[in-house]
């Protein structure tokens, strides 16, 4: 039963953080979308007025007129209830991912952001996830040897590589690949946008092609700092005494590391590894907006290039949730596989 | 702490950091970045970030750094202006008006771009205005007639190689000179040559489809004819030959020199790293120190909000904010939320190392002799967490400069700042990676990774000092 409150703690937590994020974000937004709506209304007015004029059949009074279209359009629009109201109205609204409308059409011709976010979130995780794959291989292999061999040459450059990674910017290594693969060398297209007349085969390798120059760039600026937190985790656990009795017993060293060792330092490593993941998500949506692939980094980039603060909203709203959703799943595989948190939770409740 | 016990402290921790390399590295590495950025007004101008917001007119477009002939096989042509003084000795004064004669050696694969005579004001009292004539002397000793009587007023700019007339001359001058145009042909070069390599080029059949540069010295002849009841005032007046190449680092789509600008930016990187560093730093402890000091209730509700702020993702938000304050955040707001979002993870630490100090024996001491809350934490439980908070300050600065930074390159900079990121943000825009534009995507993230980097060698260094207890490995 103790992983279950376990469970049920963790995810009341997140509910709590994310209904209080929400608020502020809606309380935020509220205003940010007055100044927007009201420039809105009296765009609109202007441009009935002017069909009307058209028509021939302006207004006898064009003040009172515009004064009564821009009273309708804020009740329309809800301007005219208090600040308070407004808050809780798109607070409801944001969470049952009601986001409305953007004003100009993203990603051919959508204009709902709802629809547009459900298009992008895949292709960000379809890019993300499988960065993260390889990082975490990679992390795994080079980091358990930096520990075998400390103060080694190896061991050193890899510390080096981690400490120069760690202060560049992703994006802008995005850029020089770019720079170097698809300016220079010519060896992979610019534009991550598929092309559309490819179907089968030829649109998966297309994709995959394109897929190379992003993955690479969140690959090489993230592994060293994985290899080199995996190796400082290793390093504190072949000192054990656990360890020295399994080479005492004769165990094999291959079978030492990987099956006793590493397996011990299972739950800070997977911790590292989801929170890591979670912090440079920030930069690998950054990145994506650099090769112009079609998920949320794009998409973030057109909403502030455009100002669309609908999108933006949707954009954070969602972010936020993702974020919450992997530190639940962060703290529970923490949980799962270091018993000893487990039992502090249930012994409390 | 007594004044000696400091000086002693200090003199000892010295001595232990000049062992330790990577540090002494990286305070020079310190010195040289704030004596660049203090400095930044000096070597380049003070109204750079003025000028920044601007297109500079007078130079060259997207070209790259002068010293890229050493490694290609063509020589590009520099940027070269010529004005004030140096302009008052090719000038003279003649009894019709002024003669100014430039000697210009070619000796460049690519001649520049364009030849302009800029901001030479032109008054006139009746009707006769002053007029402007332009010949040049080549090598091969032919001289061209580029422009003839050309009437100006008010401030002006004469674009040679642009300039409809001077085409048209150009053309009839290679005619005359016996080459022959096909006149199916003859509007398209008019429209679509390139004026200067014409100008410069060998007198060959080749000169209008691929023009070789004909090296030697060319002598310009800017003859302005000044009538009676005219003058011209030659104060602003500049002759530029507008490079195919500008100074160390080039130029972007607006010509800004964009060493000017990798120079300004050090100013807010440095700003903002360091006091985002420092503030985060301090309010961090202060929370940490306080939530364990008071402990029970307090503690706890404490570190229920640190979870709740350590559990939201601060890009996003960050980004939120900046749509909320117009699209473009300033640097103070920016130092304020990237510190609201900083404090958190020192501050955990901070209320662990004090939970074990609070167990001192001279803690409870002090309290049994009567000291207030105010001064068990300042005098007693802050100090000792001083080298965990400066080794973590200096730790800090990177992430907040990639903060900034990446705000910048969404374009939520502060636009009357010069930042790397904005200088990113508008290669970005213009398409500089898939141009090829090195000159302007490089060198702003190399200062990026270079202050981060400064940084990182300082706090591991004072971490290893300051620490020796932590020291893991």
């Amino acid at each position: 039963m103790g992983f279950g409150k376990y469970v049920l703690i963790r995810i009341l937590n997140a509910i709590i953080v994310l209904t209080l994020v929400t608020l502020v974000m809606s309380a935020l937004f509220v205003k940010v979308a007055e100044k927007d709506l009201e420039n809105r209304i009296i765009e609109q007015v202007n441009a009935e007025f002017q069909s009307l004029q058209k028509q021939g059949k302006a207004p006898d009074n064009p003040d009172e007129w515009r004064a009564q279209r821009i009273a309708y359009y804020r009740h329309e629009y809800k301007l005219d209830r208090s600040y308070l109201w407004r808050i809780q109205y798109y607070f409801k609204r944001t969470i049952t991912f009601d986001f409305g409308n953007t004003r100009n059409p993203v990603f051919g011709s959508e204009r709902d952001v709802k629809a547009i976010l459900k298009g992008a979130i895949p292709r960000t995780i379809q890019l993300f996830t499988t960065a993260q794959i390889i990082i975490i291989f990679l992390g795994i292999l080079l980091g358990v040897k930096a520990a075998q061999m400390v103060g080694s040459l190896f061991d050193r450059a890899l510390s080096v590589l981690a400490l120069i990674m760690s202060s560049i910017p992703m994006w802008w290594f995005g850029m020089i690949m770019l720079l170097i693969f698809a300016f220079e060398l010519g060896w992979f297209p610019a534009r991550s946008i598929p092309d559309p007349n490819l179907t089968g085969w030829a649109h998966i390798l297309d994709i995959l092609k394109r897929m190379v120059l992003p993955v690479s760039t969140i690959v090489i600026v993230s592994f060293g700092a994985w290899a080199w937190v995996i190796r400082n985790i290793m390093i504190g656990t072949m000192q054990e005494d656990f360890i020295m009795a399994a080479r005492a017993k004769g165990v094999p060293e291959r079978k030492v590391i990987y099956g006793h060792a590493l397996r011990a330092a299972a739950p800070p490593v997977v911790t590292m590894v989801i929170m890591g993941l979670l912090g440079s998500l920030g930069g690998a949506i950054i990145t994506e907006s650099v090769f112009t692939w079609p998920g949320m980094g794009r998409v973030y980039w057109i909403a502030l290039e455009t100002n669309e603060t609908n999108l933006i909203m949707g954009l954070t709203f969602v972010n936020v949730i993702l974020y919450l959703a992997a530190v639940i799943i962060a703290d529970l595989t923490y949980g799962f596989l270091d018993p000893r948190v487990k039992v502090g939770a249930s012994q409390k409740v | 702490m007594r004044w000696v016990d400091f000086k002693e402290s200090v003199s000892e921790f010295w001595t232990d950091f000049k062992r330790e390399k990577t540090g002494i590295l990286g305070l020079f590495l310190l010195v040289l970045l704030v004596f660049t950025a203090l400095a930044a007004p000096m070597i380049t101008s003070p109204d750079i970030p003025e000028k920044w917001k601007t297109f500079w007119l007078g130079n060259p477009k997207n070209v790259p750094p002068t010293w890229i002939n050493a490694f290609s096989s063509q020589d590009l042509a520099p940027h070269l202006a010529i004005e004030g003084s140096e302009l008052q000795k090719y000038m003279r004064s003649t009894d019709s008006g002024y003669v100014i004669e430039i000697p210009y050696n070619n000796e460049y694969d690519i001649p520049p771009q364009d030849i302009v005579f800029k901001d030479v004001v032109g008054k006139s009292g009746g009707i006769r205005k002053p007029t402007l004539t332009v010949k040049v002397q080549r090598p091969d000793g032919k001289t061209v007639t580029l422009l003839e009587n050309y009437k100006f007023s008010g401030n002006t700019v004469i674009q040679l190689g642009t300039n409809p007339a001077v085409r048209d001359a150009l053309i009839k001058w290679v005619k005359s000179e016996g080459i022959y145009i096909d006149p199916t042909q003859e509007f398209q070069y008019k429209t679509l040559m390139d004026a200067t390599r014409v100008l410069f080029g060998k007198l060959n059949e080749n000169i209008l489809e691929k023009p070789e540069a004909l090296k030697g010295t060319y002598i310009f002849t800017f003859e302005i004819n000044v009538p009676k009841d005219a003058s011209v005032n030659f104060d602003n007046a500049k002759i530029i030959f507008t490079g195919r190449t500008y100074g160390w680092l080039g130029t972007d789509f607006k010509g800004r020199d964009l060493l000017a600008g990798i120079i300004w930016g050090s100013r807010v990187s440095l700003a903002i790293g360091v006091s985002v560093a420092v503030f985060s730093v301090i309010v961090g402890i202060f929370y940490g120190v306080t939530s364990a000091y008071f402990g029970g209730w307090t503690d706890e509700m404490m570190m229920r909000f640190q979870e709740f702020m350590a559990s939201i993702p601060s890009l996003p938000i960050l980004i939120l904010m900046g749509t909320y304050f117009g699209g473009h955040i300033a640097l103070w707001q920016i130092v304020v939320l990237l510190v609201v979002f900083g404090w958190v993870g020192v501050a955990r630490v901070a209320r662990s190392m004090a939970l074990q100090i609070k167990e001192q024996t001279y803690v409870e001491a002090a309290r049994v002799l009567g000291a207030g809350t105010g001064r068990i934490i300042f005098k007693h439980m802050v100090p000792q967490l001083l080298p965990y908070a400066f080794a973590q300050m200096a730790l800090g600065v990177p992430g907040a400069v990639l903060s900034e930074a990446s705000l910048s390159f969404l374009g939520l900079g502060d636009p009357t700042a010069v930042t790397w990121g904005q200088i990113l943000h508008d290669a970005q825009a213009a398409g500089a990676a898939t141009n090829g534009y090195w000159w302007w995507v490089i060198p702003p993230g190399l200062a990026i990774a270079l202050v981060g980097f400064t940084f990182v060698l300082i706090g591991t260094a004072l971490d290893r000092v300051l620490n020796p207890r932590l020291r893991r490995m």
